[in-house]
């Protein structure tokens, strides 16, 4: 079982992001982390490759050149290896670029199963894994609560509005992983230290067979045109009393509201 | 004539998705506004009657009866059937709900037409084109954008207008796709119903939600009891659901559900950024938290400070006799 | 005048924590804080070794860290044992110990086992699976380590050991046992001794007295008596003779270990010391307005921070072998020692009558850190090392 895990190293939320002067999200200035959704993809992915006894785990990225930092996390975990794509044309790329990047390089992959983190914590589109799949011409199976792979083809639970719908595609397929699928492992000691020996592929544009003045900033099909901070609060009202006298201050307050 | 404003409806269980009434209205007073055509489409098995739901806010809608959608999985039939009407009719823009379903279509339609997305808008005008806002760096910053070419697609966050019917109902047409999906197909073999799946909750006007404060799964009978004299639905922290005291489908926050209700109780959540994310929108937020230094302090409408598990038991009382 | 008086040619590379060194190190971090810290006080009040925390080090692998990956282990290098060591000593030094005397008493066979040897008792020690003390010290052979009396006499295939060890730490735990006995008494001091893998338990072997020690308390420090215990020619390590220098040439990576068990001690008082800082209230501020209680945070800050400098920079120019090892390991410890104990002794100061209490962990800490001036080494005799190593180089 040949997994490819696509992952994305976005800005750690807990710190302090920031623009850059063409307004998008500066990737460069921060130190990143692994997008928390595409660690439940990837914890999915040792899974299924723990239950077959056999097969490998490969990351694919497409971020700026500093990525393998955030990577190391994910190698830690106990993916095989990686390939990122990263280009200094890739720079302001727009989702649509993401998505030919990405499936360009799978292009040049083996693979049985492609897995996704639903959407990304910084930009949070979440359509990229559709529009991978739907290139690369993979049968697309989302909100994946469930993966059982049988002979050749795969069976997935996606969760619905009243429970799931059970699904079933050839091999190879793209699923869309969710939290339902268990809780990524802590990277133990053994997969930090191993995690040094494993190939990280830096492939370039040229590498995936695309021309870097297709793609890019200046070939973007949206523009950021101006930023806003949200509306400020009003200042907090603290109740801080015995819980009779509190509950009716706190029906008052939802009645003043016209919620009760 | 400008292009026309299309939006793209979702289906469950042949009732039009709360979202596609919010998408729609939205598409119909982007249309008022620009003075462009606005359709609505919709793609199913049997789309008759979420069409002629739809209509009431759109008008004209587009019913594609496909026939494989009742054995498919449906985005791949959507984007499709979609992507075959909008390649032959060129739209400025077409519209689709932030949810699960609508990001799947919006993604294979992105590329099947080879337009750019503008995704998560929280509110959307027009000037020439949509001009969309969207949240970001976990909603410490909103940006605004713009397409750089003449058509676009854009996902909307629920709640980013109020659903509101036209004052005449519109038309509706049938048609059929021209040709089989374009995309791989994947085969639906059953739907399941779970009886612990309720309303969906990004749908509730009332969230209570737990988290680790609730102390575990007999601590969310609380959570329910306040839940039931609000008429809410439950929700929970990322912590709570990783403990295993409640479903993921009840999860809020940055890996869970992005939700805006008028009213969100927090019960012993703290606050932090991955969870605030997926709340800080609601209209009223109320926290109850034994520590008045927690996070959530600095964004709630309203903090008690307390224990939670005498605080709610009180509340309900008191909610039980003001409603008697 | 040479540049030779520094610890030879102030190593190039000084030190720098790579990534996966940081990755570990917060990894064992974690664990130090979510599984060990929660143990410490409970384990100091009944003097009881934790098991359930040898075994948590053993199944995160932490026990596999000194030991070659073609036996199971993790290949670490010097640095980064010490950084598993500071973190969990910092959480608590009963369990810091563990992973030291595990990394420590192993030397012997990792440096001067042969291949069977090797292949015999490192995967089990790698694995966890069993544990390891380090029977050097006598009643009568403590800092004078060459006036070691236990005999091993030869007997057709095997060696036929008795006498009495004292002071050993984790000696009743362990399942291997590193014994120091002299083979040839009529040979030249500091040549007279072999050493032995003693596997436990095995007839004539018995423990004796277990030490009732002012810190350190969940760690056994115990009395080994070996009454005719009979070791397998294959069972002796290096040659007749070499013991002594065996036992040398496990200081220069033993010491550190105990350097970075200090450091974590004195970072987890001042840890607590600092926060307790923030938190007291006296003539209606926080204690930590007040000048005198800055002094001292910030001179045990001075204290942790230089010594920590020290074994990295130490650990780093053993493993590349710039300038004299003995004296960067006699040097680390010699200061991360008095820091630990300078450090621990203030956070009490800070805590003020609170960090008298059983309540606060400052009193153990102080009581943790004294041993680190007295095992390993005293204080004094790696003063010796030091100037010793001075002299020589001047030549």
């Amino acid at each position: 079982m040949r997994i490819v895990v696509l992952v994305k190293p976005v800005p750690d939320t807990t710190g302090q992001e920031h623009l850059g002067p063409d307004l998008r999200v500066d990737r460069m200035a921060d130190p990143a982390v692994l997008n928390a959704n595409d660690e439940y993809a990837l914890e999915a992915a040792l899974k299924l490759r723990e239950a077959a006894g056999e097969g490998t785990v490969t990351l694919l990225t497409m971020a700026p050149a500093h990525a393998p930092e955030a990577l190391r996390r994910a190698l830690a975990m106990g993916a095989d290896g990686g390939v990122l794509v990263t280009d200094p044309a890739l720079e302001g790329a727009d989702t649509l670029t993401t998505v030919r990047v990405l499936a360009a390089a799978l292009a040049r992959l083996e693979y049985d199963l492609v897995l996704a983190g639903s959407d990304t914590s910084d930009g949070g589109a979440g359509i990229v894994g559709a529009g991978v799949a739907a290139l690369a011409g993979l049968p697309y199976l989302s909100a994946a609560a469930r993966i059982e792979p049988t002979a050749g083809r795969v069976r997935v639970h996606r969760i619905s509005p009243t429970g799931y719908d059970l699904l079933e595609a050839p091999l190879p397929a793209f699923i869309v992983a969710t939290q339902a699928l268990g809780e990524p492992r802590y990277p133990s000691l053994r997969g930090i230290m191993a995690a040094r020996a494993k190939q990280l592929d830096v492939w370039s544009l040229v590498d995936v067979g695309l021309d870097p003045a297709s793609v890019g900033g200046a070939q973007s099909t949206t523009r950021v045109t101006a930023t806003r901070q949200p509306p400020a609060r009003e200042a907090t009202r603290v109740i801080h009393e015995p819980a009779a006298v509190a509950a009716v201050q706190v029906a008052d307050f939802l009645a003043a509201r016209r919620l009760i | 004539m400008p292009g026309a404003i299309w939006m793209v409806a979702e289906q469950h269980g042949g009732t039009l998705a709360r979202i596609s009434t919010e998408t729609a209205t939205l598409a119909r007073q982007l249309g008022e506004a620009a003075g462009a055509e606005v359709v609505g489409i919709i793609v199913g098995n049997a789309p008759g009657a979420a069409a002629a739901e739809l209509a009431r806010y759109v008008p004209r809608v587009v019913a594609v009866k496909a026939a494989a959608a009742a054995t498919t999985a449906e985005a791949a039939v959507v984007a499709s059937a979609v992507a075959e009407l909008a390649a032959a009719e060129l739209p400025a823009a077409i519209l689709l709900g932030a949810s699960s379903d609508g990001r799947d279509v919006a993604g294979m339609l992105s590329v099947l037409l080879g337009w750019g997305v503008l995704a998560n808008a929280t509110q959307v005008t027009w000037d020439g084109g949509p001009v969309v806002e969207m949240s970001a760096f976990g909603g410490r910053l909103f940006t605004t954008s713009c397409f750089t070419a003449e058509h676009g697609i854009v996902t909307v966050r629920l709640g980013a207008t109020t659903a509101e019917p036209a004052s005449v109902a519109g038309q509706v047409i049938t048609a059929q796709p021209a040709s089989a999906a374009s995309l791989p197909t994947v085969s639906l073999l059953e739907r399941v119903s779970e009886a612990s799946a309720a309303i969906p909750i990004e749908e509730a006007r009332v969230i209570v939600a737990g988290g680790r404060g609730v102390g575990g799964p007999e601590g969310f009978r609380i959570v329910q009891a306040l839940a039931d004299a609000l008429g809410g639905a439950v929700g929970a922290s990322r912590a709570a659901v990783d403990a295993g005291w409640i479903p993921y489908s009840r999860q809020i926050g940055q890996t869970g559900k992005i939700v805006k209700p008028g009213l969100y109780v927090a019960l012993g959540i703290s606050g932090a950024i991955q969870h605030k994310v997926g709340m800080q929108t609601a209209n009223t937020i109320v926290a109850v938290n034994r520590d008045p230094d927690a996070p959530i302090a600095a964004f709630a409408d309203l903090l008690v400070v307390g224990d939670l598990f005498e605080i709610v038991p009180a509340l309900v009382a008191e909610l039980h006799s003001r409603s008697a | 005048m040479t540049a030779s008086n520094q610890p030879a040619a102030y190593p190039s590379a000084a030190y720098r924590l790579t990534d996966e060194q940081r990755a570990l190190r917060d990894a064992v971090r974690s664990l130090a804080r979510d599984r060990v810290a929660p143990r410490a006080a409970e384990i100091d009040r009944s003097g009881t070794f934790p098991t359930d925390l040898r075994e948590l080090l053993a199944t995160q692998d932490i026990l596999a860290l000194p030991f070659p990956a073609v036996y199971g282990g993790l290949d670490a290098d010097l640095l980064t044992i010490c950084l598993a060591i500071e973190e969990l000593s910092a959480a608590c030094a009963t369990t810091g110990l563990i992973l030291a005397v595990h990394e420590l008493a192993s030397l012997p066979i990792l440096q001067s086992g042969s291949e069977a040897q090797q292949a015999r008792w490192l995967p089990d020690l790698a694995a966890g699976r069993r544990l390891i003390a380090f029977a050097l010290t006598e009643a009568g052979a403590g800092s004078d380590a060459g006036a070691v009396a236990m005999r091993a006499r030869r007997d057709g295939d095997e060696y036929v050991l008795d006498g009495t060890k004292r002071f050993i730490s984790h000696g009743s735990v362990a399942d291997l046992i590193v014994v120091f006995a002299l083979t040839d008494p009529a040979a030249e001091r500091y040549r007279n001794l072999s050493c032995f893998v003693v596997e436990v338990p095995t007839p004539g072997f018995s423990i004796g007295r277990l030490e009732h020690k002012m810190g350190l308390r969940g760690s056994p420090t115990a009395e080994l008596l070996f009454d005719g215990v009979r070791v397998p020619a294959d069972g002796r390590l290096g040659a007749e003779g070499e013991g002594f220098a065996i036992a040398m040439r496990t200081f220069e990576r033993s010491r550190p270990g105990i350097a970075a068990q200090a450091v974590g001690i004195a970072q987890g008082a001042l840890d607590v010391a600092t926060r307790y800082a923030t938190e007291r209230i006296q003539f209606g501020r926080p204690i930590g307005d007040q000048q005198l209680v800055q002094a001292l945070l910030a001179d045990m800050e001075a204290a942790t921070a230089s010594a920590r400098a020290l074994l990295y920079t130490a650990c780093t120019a053993i493993e590349t072998g710039e300038g004299d090892p003995a004296r960067w390991a006699a040097l680390c410890k010699l200061v991360a020692g008095d820091a630990a104990m300078r450090v621990t002794t203030d956070a009490v100061q800070v805590l003020g009558g609170y960090g008298y209490l059983e309540d606060f962990p400052v009193e153990r800490m102080m009581r943790d850190a004294k041993v680190t001036q007295l095992y390993e080494g005293t204080q004094q005799i790696q003063r010796l090392v030091i100037a010793r190593s001075m002299l020589a180089a001047q030549g």
